[in-house]
């Protein structure tokens, strides 16, 4: 199938927007995506380590009463996120198994770059309590202050990081 | 008032769970069709080649704000009800440095890393993988560390929103980020022109069309402002209607004695000397200051010499009921003050006419007894609920 271009940006702002409005007229919460693996890790810590999952300053609060941790808006949400992604990349002719790289970068360069920044990621996101979705776009759409913080700098830690990592994106 | 619509008020919680997938639905397919997919073109931000991360973030933050102002200024949004992330400042700074130092790494965040892992990119698989460790890595280290719990801990853990952070109103600061974010999309289009030339391409990535972005962008801007200024603190009410009263009506009504009743004769104090009994002389400009002692849901009848306003001036208050009276003093004169020759009138509308002249006839002073079971004279000062009195504040 052909690839079709990718919407005009500031329409596909507004379109997202709009998605993540309804998330709060909804369900009074916004987006988030973190929260699934998250979730996924309390799950398995409960399993493993119940005692010590309950007294985790992170995994504790998924699990405080006896809650089941899957049981979450956020987690009916990223699996829609699956749904969604999977249907637009196959609509829109990009449903591809493959590795995204730049030309001058190995395959095997690109995947450890991607686990470590993935590594990276997810330490990230649980010290702020959130992602580019939770904490950026939710929270800075409420004016929350610390997610607009939060934005701030993960475009200064984008940009402070680039140059050393220019040879694997150009 | 009514609770307001926002959020949703789901029957079950199970409902509310479900709402998940179609939000989450129309969020992976959004990013997918935005571009944010592809981690090339993600990380092409950071080397100012492609803009459209800053692009859609801004928009799309832009576009929920404002929708979130309109609504709750229409009354349909109760933001208390809303879950915002509480501050802690620390933990967010470092969280979100190191954050953006893993999105030029991998090229993705969490949430673009889902929708390019199920567009089948495994270095998106690999990025989600690295992500799930990163956590067990903290959940450990939060566990081990107490400088990182400290970290993790630090900064209040309430809500707090820039407006109040920064000592700005919410409507000002949403139009100064609105402001910038315009400026901002310009400067965008231009580094974007400078720098699309190095490095590779990325397939599907639309030809730039600067001027048309930015069109689109301004016209973003333009309706931003407009709804913001449309919605701009609960738009007040219409102006209360005048509703209008016969003049036979007010003067059952005055017979009665009815009680929060106020007339004003707006030909002022100057003007005839002749008023309907009861009427405060008030110039129109001057009546506001009597009208807002007025206490609430009083009745307040208004007329001049020939006619009655059919409208209030909007500085008059808003929980008063105003009726104008019928051909104003010419239609009392007309109506209540001159009797009507009985013979003219067929024998159903005698009762009418007889009942009008023993109106007329009290009112013009030809007979001192008032028409029913009323025993005083016109009251000078129609009073009751309708006195003036200090004004308690409240409305």
């Amino acid at each position: 199938m052909r690839t079709r271009e990718t919407w005009n940006p500031y329409l596909a702002g507004v379109a997202l927007g709009l998605v993540l409005l309804s998330a709060y007229l909804v369900a009074g919460n916004g987006l988030g995506a973190t929260a699934l693996p998250k979730r996924l890790l309390a799950l398995l810590g409960n399993g493993l380590a119940p005692e010590w999952t309950r007294a985790n300053p992170m995994l504790g609060g998924y699990v405080a009463e006896g809650a089941s941790p899957l049981r979450n808006w956020m987690v009916f949400e990223v699996l829609g996120v699956m749904l969604g992604g999977f249907l637009g990349a196959l609509t829109g002719g990009r449903l591809q198994v493959k590795v995204e790289k730049g030309p001058r970068v190995s395959v095997r360069a690109r995947l450890i770059f991607a686990l470590v920044g993935g590594i990276v990621m997810g330490f990230a996101a649980a010290l702020a309590r959130g992602c580019t979705s939770g904490q950026a776009l939710s929270g800075g759409a409420v004016l929350a202050t610390g997610s607009w913080v939060f934005m701030l700098m993960v475009f200064a830690g984008g940009y402070a990081t680039a140059w050393f990592v220019r040879r694997q994106w150009t | 008032m009514s609770t307001p619509l926002f959020p949703l008020a789901f029957g079950s919680e199970d409902w509310r769970l479900l709402s998940g997938l179609p939000v989450g639905f129309l969020f992976g397919f959004v990013l997918e069709r935005g571009g944010f997919g592809n981690a090339r073109r993600l990380a092409a931000q950071f080397y100012l080649r492609d803009m459209t991360v800053f692009k859609v973030m801004f928009t799309a933050i832009l576009t929920a704000m404002m929708g979130l102002f309109g609504l709750e200024a229409a009354g349909l949004v109760d933001r208390s009800h809303l879950w915002i992330n509480p501050t802690f400042l620390p933990a967010q700074a470092v969280g979100g440095f190191l954050l953006g130092v893993g999105f030029i790494l991998s090229g993705l965040c969490p949430g673009t890393a889902v929708v390019s892992m199920a567009s089948g990119r495994l270095d998106a698989l690999v990025a989600l993988l690295g992500i799930v460790v990163g956590i067990a890595g903290f959940a450990v280290g939060v566990d081990l560390f107490p400088s990182l719990e400290a970290l993790y801990q630090a900064g209040t853990g309430q809500v707090s929103l820039l407006p109040d952070a920064l000592g700005v109103p919410p409507l000002v600061l949403g139009l100064a980020i609105l402001g910038v974010a315009v400026l901002a999309f310009l400067g965008a289009e231009k580094v974007e022109t400078r720098f699309q030339g190095h490095g590779s391409p990325v397939e599907g990535t639309p030809s730039p069309r600067p001027r048309a972005e930015f069109a689109v962008a301004a016209a973003l801007g333009a309706a931003g402002v407009l709804a913001l200024v449309a919605a701009r603190p609960p738009s007040p009410p219409p102006p209360p209607a005048v509703e209008p009263v016969a003049p036979l009506e007010l003067a059952e009504a005055l017979i009665r004695r009815e009680a929060g009743l106020l007339i004003l004769d707006l030909r002022g104090e100057s003007a005839e000397t002749e008023r309907v009994p009861g009427a405060h002389p008030v110039r129109r400009e001057e009546a506001a200051g009597l009208l807002a002692q007025i206490p609430a849901g009083s009745t307040v009848v208004i007329y001049d010499g020939d006619a009655a306003p059919t409208e209030v001036p909007p500085d008059w208050p808003r929980l008063l009921r105003y009726r104008g009276l019928q051909g104003g003093w010419e239609g009392w004169k007309r109506e209540v003050l001159t009797p009507m020759p009985a013979s003219h009138f067929s024998l159903e509308e005698q009762g009418r006419v007889a009942r009008q002249n023993q109106i007329s006839a009290y009112f013009s002073g030809a007979s001192p007894a008032p028409p029913a079971a009323a025993t005083a004279p016109p009251p000078a000062v129609i009073t009751g609920g309708a006195t003036p009195k200090k004004k308690g504040g409240g409305c």
